[in-house]
């Protein structure tokens, strides 16, 4: 019998709070972290809102006890002080203890800061400190960083899987606790603003001038957004053993891929469908079950058609209460997966559902309206959480209250 | 965890004649600088034309050895498809970053974006042959393909699949040869492959590829029967972790007849392969890295010959050693079963 799988520990980072306890006070307070962005340079930053962590890159590092270290990158930074708050929330005052894992995600690595200097490097007249972040570039490099720091080391490895990358880290670690390979994953993932991302996005014409409205008739794109998650996992026998506190169980993941086109899903949902269906199996729940949904929700035209849908299959005419919470983060991409997981976990231990902000008309392809409102006490068992991404990767994960 | 699987099938596209499926290797006379290339096979049996000509350098590279793979495992749909990559598509990163600049952010082609996203050839897998089934991409120098592998033993073993589709790509360009020249990955001056092992010199021969394995829990030939992976060992730990890798398969390192070694002629790692080669002094070694050169999923290509000596003969168990720049170091046993 395969051991339960739960979370332990949690700690974030992002644009509406630099710890957990921020975040969920802004969630409460119904305050978005959208605006303009003071750190990137483009042209598009009075144009495009994004969802910045309201720190320079200095002021993180001295945030994350890494002061005047120019190779940690804002994306290693925002990352540290995530993994920092989780161990910390965990109760782990040294991960050297036990063998461990340590699952990063990533879309784009420490691009936040190489591009800056990328035509420096390709100079050869040019010479200097910025020849230190070369190596920062791919998505390996931010994990390392953060492994060193924690001293993590049994199984160090990054996902990238777009939009998905985070959840499926999670993923990836509970799998390597069910199979006996550690007892304790650390996972999640870490993403900062860059211009790169940015310009890709408004070069597929999905990002929105306006605050993004997901699951909105008149919706218009998705607005970016930086942060980091992480989440502590660890098996049933080591949480009894050191008398761990239990914040929630992840009992059910699911990772099914579209393979319907590079960037947009299948109008009916079909992925989406499949891995909620498939995921909430594994858990043992039934669609009655559930109370809530943390929707992917981008506010992209393709997106919110094609999730609705699936909702609108899998739960017929008793959908549960569902928002998205990028109105108030951004889209944070390879950290998406991991802070709507938290924001799930959020919502099971202060049973509570958070509000899909900037809503006003039904989409007219759907019968379902997102939650608009902040419900307090609401009894909440088992969410859902999606994350979806570009190569037609689906993943859904279910996280359900500790029963004991 | 029951770690062990069945490799059906492969294919390689490296700088070798690999895609044929035979493995003759063949040292290459370099020129200009120390870097080697892919020979491209004709992918017109595979991508349709209008597809094939949108698609950069490594997508193709990824995509085709993919396909060959499930062609020479006459299976079309895997049950999960799992790929590892260091670099994800260079051309299409670079082109983006150039573009951004060219054109003062304005009026993109959104092309190069999509396709320098790390999973996209896992995408184009998956569309193309219509699996809707697991899918995931790690990106970890020298732990992308090791973990993909990983990840498929585990999708074996908890039954979600009984046959797995994973392998690597990476590709080198001009400028990302020049950007890693800045900080000593390769020889300073043009070094042939002959030479590359005896060369006592920082750094080693820029290389490139992509090698695709079908593991199945149906019984092949060939069996992946375990793997190891070490983050940053010190020399001691490298040499404990072999002999508890060993020991867990009841093996001694006599029995070993195959060490197929990732040493690249970098003066600065080569004692890590010292220590690892001296344990198997009776064993036939064979180094793969002149072969196909250094990249961060080089060790597709070394488990990919690794294969191709053990259907030739007469080895029947071989060990793969591999590290990238000394910090991700990884063990892979692979028998040749006698039916």
């Amino acid at each position: 019998m395969a051991e339960r799988v739960f979370i332990t520990g949690i700690g974030m980072i992002s644009a509406i709070g630099n710890n957990v306890e921020e975040n969920f006070r802004s969630l409460r307070a119904q305050q978005s972290g959208l605006g303009y962005t003071r750190y990137i340079n483009t042209i598009h930053q009075h144009v495009l809102p994004v969802g910045e962590v309201k720190l320079s890159t200095e002021e993180l590092a001295e945030l994350a006890g890494k002061p005047g270290s120019p190779e940690f990158t804002r994306t290693t930074l925002l990352g540290l002080v995530a993994m920092q708050e989780a161990l910390q929330s965990a109760g782990i005052a040294d991960p050297r203890e036990m063998p461990a894992a340590f699952i990063n995600a990533s879309t784009v690595g420490g691009m936040c800061d190489t591009e800056k200097v990328y035509f420096d490097i390709l100079d050869p007249e040019k010479e200097g400190t910025f020849l230190r972040y070369i190596d920062t570039l791919d998505c390996a490099d931010c994990t390392q960083r953060i492994a060193d720091e924690t001293g993590i080391r049994e199984y160090v490895t990054t996902i990238s899987t777009a939009c998905s990358s985070s959840a499926n880290a999670l993923m990836y670690g509970a799998r390597l606790i069910r199979q006996g390979l550690v007892q304790r994953a650390v996972c999640g993932g870490t993403e900062a603003l860059t211009r790169f991302t940015i310009n890709g996005f408004n070069s597929l014409k999905n990002t929105d001038k306006q605050f993004c409205r997901p699951f909105d008739q008149q919706r218009n794109g998705l607005n970016l957004g930086e942060g980091a998650a992480y989440l502590v996992l660890e098996s049933e026998s080591l949480v009894k053993a050191r008398k761990a506190r239990v914040l929630a169980e992840l009992t059910g993941w699911c990772n099914t891929n579209e393979a319907f086109h590079p960037t947009a899903p299948s109008p009916e949902g079909d992925g989406a469908f499949e891995a909620m269906r498939k995921a909430l199996a594994m858990s043992g729940r039934t669609t009655a079950d559930v109370q809530y949904v943390n929707v992917h929700g981008t506010a992209t035209l393709n997106n919110d058609a094609s999730e609705g849908k699936a909702l609108e299959r899998l739960f017929g005419d008793k959908v549960p209460k569902f928002s998205s919470t990028k109105p108030f983060t951004g889209h944070t991409l390879a950290a998406a997966g991991a802070v709507e997981a938290i924001y799930s976990v959020l919502a099971i231990n202060r049973q509570m559902i958070f509000p899909n902000l900037n809503f006003s008309e039904k989409m007219e392809e759907l019968g379902i309206t997102p939650e608009i409102k902040l419900l307090e006490e609401y009894p909440v068992r088992n969410v859902i959480s999606n994350s979806f991404g570009f190569g037609g990767n689906n993943a859904s994960l279910v996280f359900s209250k500790y029963e004991g | 965890m029951k770690g062990k699987a069945y490799i059906r099938s492969c294919a390689a596209i490296s700088p070798q004649e690999s895609f044929s499926g035979d493995f003759a290797p063949q040292l290459l006379t370099l020129e200009g600088k120390s870097m080697m290339r892919v020979k491209e096979p004709d992918y017109s049996g595979f991508i349709p034309p209008n597809s094939l000509r949108r698609m950069s350098r490594v997508l193709k590279m990824g995509l085709v050895a993919a396909l060959q793979c499930l062609r020479n495992g006459n299976t079309a749909v895997p049950g999960a498809i799992i790929t590892g990559t260091g670099r994800g598509s260079l051309q299409d990163t670079e082109k983006f970053l150039h573009n951004i600049r060219d054109y003062a952010e304005t009026a993109l082609n959104p092309t190069p974006f999509i396709q320098s996203t790390y999973n996209s050839v896992n995408g184009l897998i998956a569309l193309q042959q219509q699996c809707t089934e697991y899918n995931n991409t790690f990106v970890h120098r020298g732990f992308s393909f090791e973990h993909a592998v990983l990840d498929a033993l585990m999708q074996l073993a908890e039954g979600n699949a009984a046959e797995v589709l994973a392998g690597a790509f990476d590709e080198i360009t001009d400028e990302h040869f020049y950007i890693k020249s800045r900080i000593g990955y390769w020889k300073n001056g043009l070094t042939q492959p002959a030479d590359l092992l005896a060369s006592a010199t920082n750094g080693s021969i820029a290389g490139e590829g992509s090698a695709f394995f079908l593991f199945t829990s149906q019984p092949a030939d060939i069996c992946l029967e375990g793997i190891k992976m070490i983050y940053k060992p010190s020399p001691e730990e490298l040499q404990q972790s072999l002999q508890t890798f060993l020991s867990s398969h009841n093996l001694a390192p006599e029995e070993i007849d195959l060490l197929v070694s990732g040493r690249n002629g970098d003066a600065q790692f080569n004692h890590f392969y010292d220590g690892v080669e001296k344990r198997f002094t009776d064993a036939k070694t064979f180094y793969f890295k002149p072969y196909c050169g250094e990249y961060d999923t080089a060790g597709a290509f070394g488990l990919w010959a690794a294969v191709k000596q053990l259907e030739q003969g007469p080895e029947k168990i071989a060990l793969l050693y591999n590290q990238f720049y000394g910090e991700q170091h990884t063990f892979m046993l692979v028998r040749r079963s006698v039916f």
